[in-house]
């Protein structure tokens, strides 16, 4: 069982890394599709979670149903109706990225040794995944301009929250508070809906926060 | 039943939403009325919540709550002349988002359980988004896109921060409910690393909506782009909904005894914003963004009161309500000049001492106020911080209060003084009415009147509010 939450674990990171790469804006959904499947499978997979109640089970559902399929489906939905697929400009190159995703590995490894915590069932690899996609999610959401881009930062940082409840949920799973996390994906959801209902595209040329430079001091 | 301090505004707001304008401005002045009424029953207990567990009425959250009620009563008449006058886009919107967002604000000030505040002040977010874009421009969506974004990551990472503090009761094998009255009956047994890491997401999530910098980022362009009765509110009560959260927390540590920990970490923000507001308030062009940098400064104010503790948490509690009053009243006075010159650029007004006497009173009046002269409330605030931070002996860090204090007035009032008698010689493109003058003028007035007299009732109430961080008018 160990080895298997590792693997989702490692694929998570993948998907990290390859999400700070991917310059094409359909497929950086489908990775956070893919993501967040695998985010919400983490769960079920870890030792301590074994004797999954019915309610923690109806949860996991809702869970893979909301990050895996709802929120990538309504952003894909978005992009296709604000018609932008062409390659996004970053302030930071997508090479830079990827070594700053690399960066934060590395960097959670070392708070993670250094907190020296006592995380139930030894699941090390579980916090370093966790404080690795709240970070890259945060460095996405910083580093590009699109408006929709910073959306998906905001999913990946909220992925990496997630991750987060569940090295921490021990005794505390009985009382219902990681699954609080699901209204975090309400916030996505009316982001996502601004951006189409409120012409964001019509408004200027593209969805494009740069544009959105009017307002500083 | 004090929750339908909440449910009130929420009904209301739902048929306000579908009900033309005329009505609606009935509506949210009756619901305006009752909230205040319901208010102040629960103020002296003949209504307490009837949801234990996850509701309760804690001394600083009927004070944020009567705080709120009270403002928005004013804000609200102030309101419905504003949109008589004035060709308000969507106003039925207006209407129901500015009572869902008074619920959802009375729902702040009364929650007990962790998430429940959490839940509420995710959704002071959401429905005072809607008064932010409500003039759809350009810049409104702006504004809205950076309020939404900024405030949603800051709500992210004070989710992060209940973890930590469930974490620091869960690692020691304590099972209570995870609020904080209960919460802190065990508070001695918690796990102090991870309740010191909680308390630190909680203060960056919680304080990105109070303002706190360098987290401020949305709230000029917010402030500005509102429509100027959204912005009193946003400023007046949203930031102290805020304030509540981090103040709840560090609540919670002081009771945990690591309170020197968490004020320090308030000192340092306090500070930091008030200087970062003076910076940002020297060369400031719109007059609308000069109060909100001034209501960045305020934050920091209370953040540095409660920090130093003693005397000054009482100055602190007593600045929370004047500067709500006396900023409420400001950005509804700036509604007027908005209507008067149309723009809210500073080089676009002047001469209101002439062009606009009696908004030029107010405005005077208003920052002679939140610069902190007598008979204004600020002054005596501000004084009981000052002292009680040296009654503390935190010499340094009071000079730099200080200093920042100066710089914030050197710095507004060279702006005010342009605004009041620089030239123009342009029409006045709506007059002044009483309607859109009363308002601010009872505000004003009611600091003033609590400067001179606080009733005992509300001074007991603050004393038992600060009592629990070991708060008090002796230091």
């Amino acid at each position: 069982m160990i080895v298997l939450s590792d693997f989702l674990l490692s694929l998570t990171l993948l998907s990290v890394l390859l999400s700070l790469a991917s310059n094409r804006l359909m497929a950086l959904v489908k990775i956070m599709a893919f993501q967040g499947i695998v985010v919400s499978l983490i769960p079920l997979v870890l030792e301590q979670h074994q004797d999954l109640a019915m309610g923690s089970i109806l949860m996991l559902q809702v869970m893979i149903l909301i990050k895996g399929f709802l929120i990538p489906g309504f952003i894909y939905m978005a992009l296709t109706k604000i018609k932008i697929k062409r390659e996004i400009e970053p302030i930071i190159g997508y090479h830079a990225s990827v070594f700053a995703g690399l960066f934060f590995i590395l960097l959670s490894a070392f708070i993670t040794d250094r907190l020296d915590i006592s995380l139930p069932g030894g699941q090390v690899l579980l916090m370093i995944t966790a404080i690795t996609t709240l970070a890259a999610g945060l460095f996405l959401l910083m580093s590009r301009r699109k408006a929709i881009t910073q959306v998906i930062g905001y999913l990946m940082m909220e992925n990496g929250i997630y991750l987060f409840g569940t090295a921490l949920a021990k005794e505390t799973h009985t009382q219902y508070l990681v699954e609080f996390g699901v209204l975090l994906d309400l916030l996505v959801g009316i982001m996502v809906m601004g951006i189409v209902l409120h012409n964001i595209n019509s408004t200027f040329d593209d969805v494009d926060t740069a544009l959105l430079g009017q307002l500083k001091d | 039943m004090l929750e339908f301090t909440c449910l009130i505004p929420l009904f209301t707001g739902i048929i306000a939403m579908f009900m033309p304008a005329r009505l609606g401005r009935i509506i949210l002045l009756v619901t305006a009325v009752l909230h205040l009424q319901l208010t102040v029953l629960g103020w002296f207990g003949k209504v307490t919540p009837s949801l234990p567990g996850y509701f309760a009425a804690p001394p600083d959250g009927l004070l944020v709550l009567l705080v709120t009620s009270f403002i928005f009563l004013f804000i609200s008449v102030y309101a419905v002349f504003y949109m008589r006058e004035t060709e308000m886009a969507s106003e039925p919107h207006y209407i129901g988002a500015t009572l869902f967002f008074l619920a959802s604000m009375s729902m702040v000030a009364l929650a007990d359980h962790l998430v429940v505040l959490w839940i509420a002040i995710e959704a002071t977010t959401l429905m005072s988004a809607p008064l932010i874009f409500l003039t759809r421009s350009k810049s409104a969506l702006e504004a809205t896109w950076k309020y939404v974004l900024i405030c949603s990551v800051g709500i992210a990472l004070a989710l992060l921060g209940c973890f930590f503090i469930v974490m620091a009761m869960a690692s020691n094998h304590l099972d209570v409910g995870i609020t904080f009255s209960s919460l802190g009956q065990v508070a001695e047994q918690l796990d102090p690393v991870w309740l010191k890491a909680g308390f630190i997401f909680l203060v960056i999530g919680y304080g990105t909506k109070m303002g706190l910098a360098p987290m401020h980022t949305w709230l000029p362009d917010a402030h500005s782009e509102a429509p100027s009765p959204a912005s009193a509110l946003l400023s007046g009560a949203l930031l102290n909904c805020a304030f509540l959260g981090i103040y709840r927390s560090h609540q919670l540590l002081y009771q945990a005894g690591l309170g020197d920990f968490s004020s320090r970490i308030l000192i340092g923000f306090g500070l930091l914003s008030m200087l970062v507001a003076a910076i940002f308030m020297y060369n400031q062009t719109g007059y609308k963004r000069l109060l909100a940098y001034s209501s960045i400064e305020n934050m920091g104010v209370i953040a540095f009161g409660i920090g130093i503790g003693g005397l000054a948490t009482y100055g602190a509690m007593l600045h929370l309500i004047h500067h709500s009053l006396i900023k409420s009243a400001l950005f509804l006075s700036s509604g007027n000049i908005l209507l008067g010159y149309g723009s809210k650029l500073i080089n676009k007004t002047g001469n209101m001492a002439k062009l606009l006497p009696k908004t030029f009173a107010l405005f005077m009046a208003g920052f002679a106020g939140i610069s902190g002269f007598p008979p204004f409330g600020i002054f005596v605030s501000e004084l009981l911080i000052i002292i009680g931070a040296f009654q503390q002996g935190n010499t340094i860090s009071v000079t730099i209060f200080i200093f920042a204090l100066i710089l914030v007035f050197a710095g507004a009032a060279r702006l005010v003084m342009r605004m009041c008698f620089g030239r123009n010689d342009e029409e006045i493109l709506v007059p002044e009415s009483y309607g859109r003058l009363l308002p601010p003028l009872g505000l004003l007035l009611s600091s003033v009147l609590l400067c001179v007299w606080l009733p005992d009732t509300l001074y007991e109430k603050i004393l038992s509010a600060i009592a629990t961080i070991g708060g008090g008018i002796h230091g």
